[in-house]
């Protein structure tokens, strides 16, 4: 270990802090060393968000204190961690749509001429000179709506390292990419490292952590559980210390034994929202007692897919048979009613409503039945019941089930609808991406019920962009590309690599 | 929706107090003797009963306008025409009360307020279904319709319901349409009964009833949450909810208008303006678009506005300064930002926390 790793960049001690009902930080103390990729994992609600937020000057701790290069230093807005040579990019982009990637990147720090106005020549060169010395593709006069969640992202980090940010802490910016543009990723965050920077990387997919850095910190329920050399420690270990429990890597299920056929698709064809053709003439079936998984890179058709079976697309063409009856014209209330679940892969906008009360949000399929409602008239008492019930069996950790579903966190958001949904007991579920954004602990929970709905004799197909999480769980998978299926496979029988071409749409 | 927390009152309390500081510092610069005004204004609201029946006289067509823009944006829809609605609710009303002449008290009564909210609902109707089947903003459509309908009012009792020969007004209202006025020194009428039921049936409907959640499960906002994916989803019409909530929302505005004719003014004349659809969006947000957080604001605004009045009526103090104290008042209540920075205190977390408890 060479003497420049040994100073620190960032030190961290004592820090607390706490909401309303909860501590989110209890005396944390956290060291990253100067010119390290430092992993900082934990669950959803672990404290990690909350640990860069305060780094960030986003919140303020109540206790504790940060050092920054080795001066304590006082960071009670943002402005005063960019002055410090800090950087964050959010999970979630906060880029101005019509404004180019040069425009982004310069805004509030424009170039200016003598006279005052925008020197845009210089804005565009500088932001040219920054993304090369770094291999971050992009073109300036790219306009944010046009660009790719890659190049946003990009476009992010070019926007820190504009305003000179040396520590640069990336707040899960993986999950929002394809396996190919987190590869680029690792790229960028290499080259960064290579030019002396510093970079903290909030992640709860074990496997980056193992491949990007350098040291990692666990976290779990606000305390710092163990800090490691990424290569001193191991998956298993950290899924542990991330857990607090033994955790199992693998799905444990036996060998699916499929009955009657429950959904049968004949030639479906399905138009996108610009009225382009996204299904084109697929055909399967779901059969009761296993689970068919879907794999694909995102958008070769499995969102509109989904969206016809759910009854929330209009097909153009074909067939959607439903324990022998056709559903095409059913509403989804209909389908519901005869059987049908579906996680949707869009959990803030349609799964949920998150102006509304968890507990709004967990009765949404079942609210007009007794005893629930009786007469039109609902029941708080059966409600609240049911709904501390579905809390408790799906750990949907909040402080209750009276406050909003907008201020849970993303991964118990995502229990939340599992939890509504799961409950109604369907013949089908219709599960998309039934796992995005929930941490490694609730993952394996959510894997489990859904074999264990397999085993109770119910179908499910499940569609997913993670390929571990198809291959690990689905019985048989179907690898759709460009709308169509290249191959159905055994996942047991089949390897990655083989998946990837499939994924590539080249047939084996 | 959000509920009421100890915040809310700190909030109250801050905005007094600031207005209170602004009221006095305009009032000596002025010349005046600001406790003396004070005490005017919480006599002319709050003393004698022919204060507190003013007061309550004040705040009917208020509640019911809060009412109205609670539902209407609780359902997503950002529904500005509630003024709309309250006048033609409010002709109607008028010429139902002249034009039917063999009813019995209760009947007519009855008949005159559905006709009233008939007509209000009505007037939503147009602005519901472009927003839902042409993508039409139902601001933009509610605003026009806001002018039409002051101008239709107007042409209506110049001509058609044209009734005296001297002034434009309609025929006054017989005696069985009249909502009874209770006290001989105060307008106070039947019509402030109706506005706390519809307050508390709007609660029930919204937080008790399945049709309710229908209704709530696109929107529950502050404005313009249709068309929503979270019903369609589940199954649930939000077209439907979108234009039944407006339906609504455009007959309690009816009904605000029609509870002033057949409760205060008896006859419908074209001077008459009404602004409480306007006041009734304010009301409603300061209420935290809850029906009965709706119910106490416009009590609590009803109350400034009968103190103002008294003050004006009482004093020198000209009628301009008054309206800006209570604009100030109105502003202050509103700015729920300025006790955020009292947050970092022990015992205020703690009072928080104490007032804040909900059901488990």
């Amino acid at each position: 270990m060479n003497k420049k790793q040994k100073e620190l960049a960032i030190e961290v001690k004592g820090i607390t802090k706490s909401y309303p009902g909860v501590v989110a930080n209890k005396s944390v103390d956290f060291t990253v060393n100067k010119g390290e990729i430092h992993a900082l994992v934990g669950e959803n609600g672990a404290g990690k968000s909350t640990l860069m937020k305060i780094l960030y000057g986003i919140e303020q701790a109540d206790e504790g204190e940060v050092s920054v290069n080795g001066n304590v230093v006082q960071i009670n807005k943002v402005d005063a961690a960019i002055k410090l040579g800090i950087g964050m990019v959010h999970q979630e982009f906060h880029l101005v749509p019509s404004f180019t990637a040069a425009e982004n990147i310069g805004l509030g720090e424009e170039p200016r001429n003598s006279n005052g106005l925008i020197n845009w020549d210089k804005l565009n060169k500088d932001v040219s000179e920054i993304a090369e010395k770094y291999g971050l593709d992009v073109d300036p006069n790219l306009r944010m709506i046009d660009a790719s969640v890659g190049i946003q992202q990009r476009t992010e980090i070019l926007k820190t390292l504009y305003r000179n940010a040396d520590i640069l802490i990336l707040d899960e910016p993986t999950a929002v990419l394809t396996p190919q543009e987190t590869d680029e990723l690792f790229q960028v965050i290499r080259s960064l490292v290579d030019e002396g920077k510093t970079v903290i990387f909030i992640t709860h997919k074990l496997r980056e952590v193992m491949e990007i850095s350098d040291r990692v910190t666990v976290m779990r329920d606000g305390e710092v559980q163990g800090v490691s050399e990424t290569k001193k420690t191991s998956v298993k270990e950290l899924a542990n210390l991330m857990v607090g429990r033994e955790v199992f890597l693998q799905v444990k299920k036996e060998k699916s034994k499929p009955t009657d056929v429950v959904l049968e698709v004949k030639d479906l064809w399905v138009h996108d929202a610009r009225g382009l053709v996204a299904v084109k003439g697929v055909n399967f079936e779901v059969a009761k007692g296993e689970i068919v998984g879907i794999a694909g890179v995102d958008g070769n058709g499995q969102t509109e897919l989904v969206e016809a079976l759910a009854g929330l697309r209009d097909t153009s063409r074909g067939e959607i048979l439903f324990e022998g009856k056709n559903i095409e014209k059913n509403s989804p209330r209909q389908r519901r009613r005869e059987g049908l679940a579906h996680i949707p892969e869009d959990r803030s906008n349609t799964g949920l409503n998150v102006r509304l009360a968890i507990w709004e949000n967990l009765i949404g399929t079942s609210y007009f039945r007794s005893p629930l409602s009786r007469g039109g008239i609902v029941s708080m008492k059966n409600i609240l019941r049911h709904s501390n019930e579905l809390r408790e069996t799906f750990d949907i950790r909040s402080p209750g089930v009276t406050i909003r579903a907008g201020s849970l966190s993303g991964g118990n958001q995502q229990k939340v609808v599992v939890a509504r949904e799961l409950s109604e007991e369907p013949a089908l579920t219709i599960a998309s991406q039934p796992t995005r954004g929930v941490d490694i602990g609730n993952i394996e929970a959510i894997h489990e019920q859904i074999v264990e709905i397999r085993d109770s004799g119910k179908a499910v197909l499940l569609i997913s962009a993670e390929l571990d999480e198809v291959m690990s769980v689905a019985d048989r998978v179907g690898v759709i590309y460009e709308g169509e299926f290249v191959e159905w496979v055994d996942p047991s029988k089949v390897n990655q690599e083989q998946m990837g071409l499939y994924m590539a749409g080249i047939k084996g | 929706m959000e509920k009421f927390s100890f915040k809310d009152i700190l909030v109250l309390i801050a905005g007094l107090f600031i207005t209170a500081g602004v009221a006095y510092a305009i009032l000596t610069v002025t010349g005046f003797i600001p406790t003396d005004i004070a005490k005017l204004f919480y006599e002319g609201a709050f003393v004698g009963q022919r204060n507190i029946l003013n007061t309550l006289n004040i705040a009917t067509p208020y509640i019911l306008t809060s009412v109205a823009t609670v539902i209407s944006f609780r359902v997503g829809m950002f529904n500005i025409g509630i003024n709309g609605s309250m006048y033609v609710g409010a002709l109607y009303a008028a010429w139902a009360g002249y034009r039917f002449t063999t009813l019995g008290h209760l009947s007519h009564v009855s008949l005159c307020i559905f006709i009233g909210m008939l007509v209000g609902a009505l007037w939503m109707l147009m602005p519901a279904l472009l927003r839902v089947y042409a993508g039409v903003s139902e601001i933009i459509s509610t605003i026009i319709l806001n002018f039409v309908a002051v101008l239709f009012v107007s042409y209506m009792c110049n001509g058609p319901f044209r009734a005296a020969p001297i002034a434009p007004t309609t025929a006054r209202i017989l005696e069985t349409a009249e909502l009874k006025q209770y006290f001989p020194n105060s307008e106070f009428h039947t019509g402030f009964f109706i506005a706390v039921f519809v307050a508390f049936a709007a609660y029930f409907v919204l937080n008790k009833t399945t049709f309710g959640y229908e209704l709530r499960s696109g929107g529950d906002g502050l404005v313009g949450f249709y068309p929503s994916r979270y019903s369609s989803y589940l199954g649930i019409p939000s077209d439907r909810s979108a234009i039944t909530g407006m339906l609504i929302s455009g007959a309690i505005g009816g009904l605000a208008g029609a509870v002033i004719v057949l409760g205060n003014t008896r006859n419908f004349y074209q001077e008459m303006a009404f602004n409480q659809g306007f006041d009734g969006i304010l009301i409603a947000i300061i209420g935290k678009l809850e029906p009965l957080g709706g119910l106490i604001s416009s009590l609590f605004y009803a109350a400034l506005k009968n103190g103002g009045l008294f003050v004006d009526y009482k004093t020198e103090v000209s009628r301009e300064i008054v309206v800006i104290l209570m604009s100030i008042l109105i502003f202050f209540v509103s700015a729920q930002k300025i006790v955020s920075s009292l947050e970092r205190f022990e015992f205020v977390k703690k009072l928080d926390k104490f007032f804040s408890r909900k059901v488990k």
